[in-house]
């Protein structure tokens, strides 16, 4: 079973997903970032989406669940890096994934976390 | 060559989900293949995902077959998904969006047919064919 590598870096929470994941995978990359998430508190969790060609509504459901899990236990959930023939693949289908928070590039989204806290200090 | 000629290219066996992704894939390099553009691509790889794991939710195993034709002046790609299952009790119905007899969000066949150029369904109890095309005019 793939195991897709989540990073902690500044409080924050990276994962790329980088290869097409069944799934089961997928299900188990869910539950171990939300365990990770419990271990570490981190302000925010970014899942980085930019080499994957295909979001099937399968995948969305689970990155729409994972949203509001990650919200509910208390972080921000960022998603990045969606690519045009993806994006349009699933409005076309249907998905509107409106509640997650989005960014064209991971240091767009690690910059709002980042930058979100300095005005709190 | 037969103008009419169908070529299968692929049959891949779906039983568990590793072969959603496996027939995903190889659907998309044929499409790639054949010329057709990246979103083409993502939409006829995406379309086949959502009718393979149909497979594995209501008839346990089955097949994905690929083709390629060339009819009338245009290159067509073809998936034909095939199982042995209960079948579709209304197809016309499994076709609104939001309808599902599982415990999916109801997209599956509906958000599938806004991606490919035809979807065809021809379902029995105890055989099941859905087809999906794409196809592009051929300037030759």
């Amino acid at each position: 079973m793939k195991k897709i590598p989540i990073l902690y870096l500044n409080s924050i929470l990276i994962a790329s997903i980088q290869t097409e994941l069944t799934d089961e995978e997928v299900l188990s990359f869910q539950s171990e970032l939300l365990k990770k998430n419990n271990k570490l508190m981190a302000k925010g969790v970014i899942i980085d989406v930019s080499t994957l060609d295909v979001i099937d509504s399968y995948m969305a459901k689970v990155l729409g669940d994972l949203t509001t899990m990650v919200k509910l236990q208390g972080s921000a959930f960022l998603l990045c890096g969606v690519k045009p023939a993806v994006s349009s693949t699933l409005v076309d289908m249907g998905m509107m994934l409106t509640k997650i928070d989005t960014f064209l590039s991971l240091e767009k989204a690690f910059n709002f976390l980042t930058s979100n806290d300095r005005k709190f200090q | 060559m037969d103008k009419n000629y169908l070529n299968q290219v692929d049959d891949i066996p779906i039983k568990c989900t590793q072969d959603i992704v496996i027939s995903r894939q190889k659907g998309r390099e044929l499409a790639r293949k054949s010329g057709f553009s990246v979103s083409e691509q993502t939409r006829f790889a995406t379309a086949i995902s959502e009718i393979t794991r149909n497979v594995l939710t209501y008839a346990t195993e089955g097949d994905c077959y690929l083709f390629e034709k060339t009819l009338d002046g245009y290159h067509m790609v073809i998936a034909q998904i095939v199982d042995h299952g209960p079948g579709i009790d209304n197809p016309k119905l499994a076709m609104n969006d939001g309808y599902s007899t599982g415990n999916g969000l109801g997209l599956g066949l509906p958000g599938a047919k806004r991606l490919v150029h035809e979807l065809n369904i021809n379902s029995m109890p105890g055989k099941t064919l859905v087809e999906i095309i794409i196809k592009g005019r051929v300037y030759r």
